[in-house]
Order: structure tokens, then C-alpha cells, then sequence
């Protein structure tokens, strides 16, 4: 037994390289403050195999969404696998109404997003070896750049300390896979705009419209052009009954990008139920004539609105 | 397009992505088919991972899920999402290591760190 701890050491000392450790301590920071902590995300003990209800349960009392981790274990657990899938983290967010957002494997963003205040759920092999991985949820809840330590809860410790260093060798193994979950009209602090867009539609596709439509309009305040953007900001305010706006959405997303057949396709629909059934079939036909892959459903609307006419 | 055959495929993969329910409303196209081609996902990827959910959807219910909660979560996963997971469920990261045998293992490596590794 400890042999191979010593075979390990060396496999260790040989082989461990730890990039963004390094890159954080050569550019000093880089704009980041040089503490944050969070005192407000609550600690949940797990209990056995349950770090990811305990870990989403803490993001979620985090972000305003009060629950228990056991009432978590139905939307995250898999009992044969004794563990919860980083999807299903995502999904078990999304489905109490917030932005569950998957971060790029970068250590300056998940610090990016704590000095927002946003809490971080990583995923980290707790094990020595790759290839006997021991799968772990932690939630981070602070840094300090000068002592180089971050500050997780995890397991059955609440703000655990831990050298940067150390943390990236933790999370390497899982593709240093990091999500935050957000108040729906909250943007992650290290957004990118496709992850964002994504993010948006995934939560509107849970049904949560009035949540995704905060999240459509956070999206659009930083990239103004986005087709995700106004296409879901119109689809959310046709759910929600509001046709004028889903009307002004879609509009803006027909000049922001004039080859969107979709755009006009949605358009084409929301001016027929307003009752503008001219203004309607032109917007048909231009979705037709754009083709692409929208080209079945603009036939079936300019099929039901020339049907209408009759 | 190398041959009619792919020509005549593609057709009949879009006839089918339009046959089915896009949007949650009839006639709008959904959000997420629109970030799906801007995104340029495939036509072919697109279909997989709709015929996706209900595999997925079983496996679950294979590893001790009940089938009603097994059907909410998938709905809850979008189509991505689904295709990374079809099939794996056996084989990707399951987080759940247990707290006293994480607090040992951890222990073990955090002295190797300290002593060895800096």
C-alpha cells in the first residue's frame, strides 16, 4: 500500500502540470478582485452519494429558489450509479425556474463569476488515479488571490480551503466542468454569447417562459443582434399572450438578420392573429422564398393563411 | 451532395425534422431549432437526438429511476444534452462520492501535494 503511494509521488512529481494555476499567478489576477467570498450560500451536509443534490441544493438557495436537498435526490440521483450526471445538475436548475449555465474550463471565469457573486458547482475526481476516478459535486464559494486558495463547500466541510494548485488537479480528470445557476435575469459573469443562447433556450424549453424571457432580454442588453435572442424573446412573449411584443421581437429579428426565414415565419403567424392578414402573407411568402431549413413550416403557414383567405 | 441517393436522404431528414412539433405552438418554429441551425447542427444530428429521449428515458428507468420521473427529466434536458448522455449513463462522471471515504482519499492526496508535488 505504501508503495504505491510512492510510485505515485513520483508518477506525480514527473507529471502533473497544472496551466491555469500558473497562467492566474503570471498575470496577477488579471482584473480579477483579489478576495471574494459568499457568505449567503448556505451549507448542506450530503448525506451518502448525495453531494450532487447537496451541491445543486446550495446553488439553488443561493440564486433565491429555497429547497432541500431530498427533495433534489428524484431530479438529479441515479441510485445504480450512486451519482448524479453533470446534465442532469443542469436540467435538475433549469427545471426550479433559473439559468443553468455551463461554464468554458477555465479557473478565471469560475473565479470571474464568484467575485459577482455567483456560486460555483465543479465537478472534481477525488481519487488519485485517472482511470479510478471518484466522481465529487463541491460548491465554490470564495477565493483569495494572495494566499492563492479558494474556499469550497464540500462533503461534510462547509468552506474548506484549498490551494488553487491542488483545486485544478481536482477537476482536471472531469474537463474541469464548472456550471453556475442563475436568476433568470442575471447574465454569468464570464458569459459567452452561444453558451448564453443555449442556456436561454434550454430554459424556455422547460416551459418557464416568464423566466426565459428575463433571460432573452439579459442576453440582448450585451449582444443586441442575437437571433436566439429575438427569436426567443418573441416565442416567450407569444406563450406569455403577448402578441404586440412577440410582434415587435420578431420584427427586430427580421432586420438584424434579413436571410432568418424562421423570423419571418413567426412574424407571418403573430400578424394573422392580430388580424393583419395582408401584412401576414407577405411575411409567408418572403419565409418561403428564404428556404432553407424552416422551409416545411413556412409552407404550412403560407398553406393556412392562403386557406384562411377563403 | 456525392450522390442522388444523399440528395434524396437530406430531403427526406428535413421533410421529417418539418413533420415534427418544433414549436410548442402550432405553426411557430421553437427557439431552440433556431439555435440548433444557428449553431449549425446538422439535419442528421438533429434527428438522432430526438429519437434520443426516449432511449435515454429508458436507461434511467433501467438504473432505478421510476418512469414518471425518468420522462421528467429527459423533458427537462435539451436535445444536446440528450445525445451526450444516450448510451453513456453507465460510463460518464457520476458525482456522488460518499463524505468520510472523500474526506480519507482527500487527505492522502492534499499530503502529497504539500509535501511532494510544490
Amino acid at each position: 500500500m505504501f508503495a504505491g503511494f510512492f510510485i505515485v509521488l513520483c508518477l506525480l512529481g514527473g507529471c502533473v502540470s497544472l496551466p491555469q494555476t500558473e497562467a492566474l499567478a503570471r498575470a496577477g489576477g488579471g482584473g480579477l478582485p483579489q478576495r471574494a467570498e459568499l457568505v449567503a450560500v448556505p451549507f448542506f451536509a450530503q448525506e451518502d452519494y448525495q453531494c450532487g443534490p447537496a451541491a445543486l441544493a446550495m446553488a439553488l438557495n443561493a440564486a433565491g429558489v429555497a429547497v432541500a436537498p431530498g427533495s433534489l435526490t428524484d431530479e438529479v440521483y441515479v441510485p445504480a450509479r450512486k451519482g448524479s450526471l453533470q446534465v442532469e445538475m443542469l436540467a435538475g436548475a433549469r427545471r426550479h425556474g433559473l439559468l443553468a449555465y455551463e461554464l468554458a474550463p477555465e479557473l478565471k471565469d469560475v473565479l470571474a463569476e464568484v467575485a459577482a457573486g455567483n456560486a460555483v458547482i465543479v465537478l472534481q475526481n477525488l481519487g488519485l488515479f485517472a482511470s479510478r476516478p471518484y466522481w465529487h459535486y463541491a460548491v465554490i464559494i470564495g477565493y483569495d488571490l494572495q494566499t492563492k486558495e479558494i474556499f469550497l463547500h464540500s462533503g461534510a466541510t462547509a468552506r474548506r480551503a484549498m490551494k488553487f494548485g491542488l483545486f485544478e488537479f481536482l477537476w482536471l480528470d472531469g474537463g474541469r466542468w464548472s456550471m453556475v445557476a442563475l436568476a433568470p435575469g442575471r447574465l454569468p459573469a464570464s458569459a459567452h454569447e452561444e453558451r448564453m443562447a443555449t442556456a436561454a433556450a434550454a430554459l424556455e424549453r422547460t416551459g418557464h417562459a416568464a423566466e426565459a424571457h428575463l433571460a432573452y432580454t439579459a442576453l440582448l442588453q450585451r449582444w443586441p443582434d442575437s437571433l436566439v435572442g429575438w427569436m426567443g424573446l418573441g416565442n416567450t412573449a407569444y406563450a406569455l399572450g403577448q402578441s404586440a411584443e412577440a410582434e415587435a421581437a420578431f420584427r427586430k429579428a427580421t432586420t438584424a438578420h434579413p436571410l432568418a426565414a424562421a423570423a419571418f415565419n413567426n412574424l407571418a403567424q403573430v400578424l394573422a392573429e392580430q388580424g393583419k392578414p395582408e401584412a401576414a402573407l407577405e411575411a409567408a411568402r418572403h419565409a418561403v422564398n428564404l428556404g432553407g431549413a424552416s422551409l416545411p413550416a413556412a409552407q404550412a403557414t403560407l398553406e393556412q393563411l392562403l386557406g384562411q383567405r377563403h | 451532395m456525392k450522390t442522388a441517393l444523399a440528395r434524396q436522404l437530406c430531403r427526406v431528414l428535413i421533410l421529417c425534422l418539418g413533420a415534427l412539433p418544433f414549436g410548442a405552438y402550432a405553426g411557430m418554429i421553437g427557439t431552440d431549432q433556431v439555435a440548433a441551425t444557428v449553431q449549425a447542427q446538422g439535419a442528421r444530428d438533429q434527428l438522432r437526438e430526438i429519437l434520443s429521449r426516449s432511449e435515454v428515458r429508458d436507461q434511467l428507468q433501467n438504473l432505478g429511476i421510476d418512469r414518471n420521473a425518468a420522462q421528467a427529466r429527459v423533458t427537462a434536458m435539451t436535445d444536446a444534452e440528450v445525445g451526450r448522455i444516450a448510451g453513456r449513463i453507465d460510463s460518464l462522471p457520476a458525482g456522488g462520492f460518499s463524505g468520510a471515504a472523500a474526506l480519507a482519499g482527500l487527505i492522502v492526496v492534499e499530503l502529497i501535494w504539500y509535501y511532494w508535488v510544490r
